[in-house]
């Protein structure tokens, strides 16, 4: 710093009233003042990527969160569906996020052609997330939001869906059903 | 490549003339205390950025701001650094200022014609310790509970008013949710506010002044 006292400390570029003198070259022809600029510059990107490389993790954090093993969720009793029929059955479901834990009504549709084989349908439209309803007269599921129809097996009949209605995979214990997210 | 992109945009912009008075400015011979205004400008930008960081997970309120808090500390990645970086960066800012308003005092740089430079810079360094204060209380833990209760119960020494403005700082007669979400939005919002509008009068006025040269003996 001090060998170097009597050059201007800060040459304006461009403004030509003072360009006496061009800047100081080196052998490598690197001036002094692009170096200082490139170190200035490289050291602010590197407090830059420090702080900003885990602000990513970080903002990503919650989404990077693993529910672990699906649990087995009770739904109810065998004897409440209905041979043939689509039976709404709804369950409790803890769910966490973050710090808080809060309860979440599950409501899925339960049908049986001989009283031990269950299918379990997720009432989630596959489309944008609306729940559907069972309408008897058409013997479909019937979404509000678009207009869209799903088969009594849970496949999409009209409207705009991507694919069929999720199916639980479902299990019988003791005259309960039990389901599991696949 | 770059260069032409520069060329492009200053044509449109003429960033390179605001470049060139703010980056290429003339300056005296100095020496390193000369650094602290921009010490505490690079302090002030890091608070800024792990506030940011920090209100995507923290919640105002009193069945949560711990929970949150204790969240942001221990579960996510590389929270403990965000909030780190935010409570050493509010000693560091308070230091800094304070030391920028010392190396000032020193060298005389409050005089003509820069004393609204310096008047800004008082209203700063009340800003920094509000900002201070009010962060204080936003952990929700008992430390930051009693030292709010402290600092209320200065505040209301206050000749005439003192009462009046306690209540009106915590939001009622005790520290309450209210207290929390107030202290909370002043944080985050008022005194930002406030401090950037100032923090550019702050630089506009250094930039437009110039800055002083170190007193010489006799001066």
């Amino acid at each position: 710093m001090t060998e170097d006292a009597e050059q201007p400390v800060v040459e304006a570029e461009g403004s030509a009233a003072e360009s006496s003198d061009g800047p100081e070259t080196e052998a490598a022809g690197v001036s002094r003042r692009k170096l200082l600029i490139g170190s200035v510059g490289v050291m602010s990107g590197a407090i830059a990527a420090g702080v900003g490389v885990p602000a990513i993790f970080y903002v990503a954090g919650p989404a990077q969160e693993q529910g672990g093993e699906q649990e087995w969720i009770r739904l109810g009793s065998v004897s409440s569906v209905e041979l043939g029929a689509q039976t709404l059955m709804k369950a409790t479901v803890e769910r966490r996020a973050g710090y808080l834990t809060t309860t979440e009504e599950l409501s899925v549709f339960v049908s049986t052609e001989n009283g031990s084989d269950f299918v379990a349908l997720s009432n989630i439209c596959t489309h944008l997330g609306c729940r559907v309803r069972w309408v008897d007269e058409q013997d479909g599921f019937f979404c509000p939001c678009h207009n869209a129809v799903f088969g009594p097996d849970g496949s999409v009949q009209t409207g705009p869906p991507p694919r069929p209605l999720d199916r639980f995979e479902t299990k019988v214990e003791d005259g309960q059903i039990f389901i599991r997210k696949t | 490549m770059v260069s032409k992109l520069g060329d492009w945009l200053n044509e449109r912009t003429g960033w390179r003339a605001t470049y060139t008075a703010v980056f290429l400015r003339k300056i005296p011979k100095i020496n390193w205390a000369y650094t602290l205004g921009s010490a505490t400008l690079f302090a002030m930008v890091i608070q800024i950025v792990t506030g940011i960081l920090l209100t995507l997970y923290y919640v105002p309120e009193p069945q949560q701001a711990y929970a949150s808090v204790s969240y942001i500390t221990n579960e996510l990645p590389f929270g403990w650094l965000i909030r780190g970086l935010h409570h050493w960066g509010a000693s560091a800012m308070v230091l800094l200022v304070v030391l920028h308003m010392v190396r000032v005092i020193i060298y005389g740089a409050y005089k003509y014609p820069r004393e609204f430079t310096w008047i800004t810079g008082v209203a700063l360094l009340l800003l920094t310790f509000s900002f201070g204060f009010t962060g204080y209380l936003l952990p929700w833990d008992q430390r930051a509970y009693w030292a709010t209760v402290v600092g209320t119960q200065i505040g209301e020494v206050t000749p005439i008013v003192g009462d009046t403005l306690r209540a009106v700082m915590l939001g009622g007669e005790e520290i309450s949710g209210l207290t929390l979400s107030r202290f909370y939005g002043a944080h985050v919002w008022v005194l930002p506010s406030v401090l950037l509008l100032l923090v550019g009068i702050h630089l506009y006025l250094v930039i437009r002044n110039g800055i002083t040269s170190v007193p010489k003996r006799g001066e």
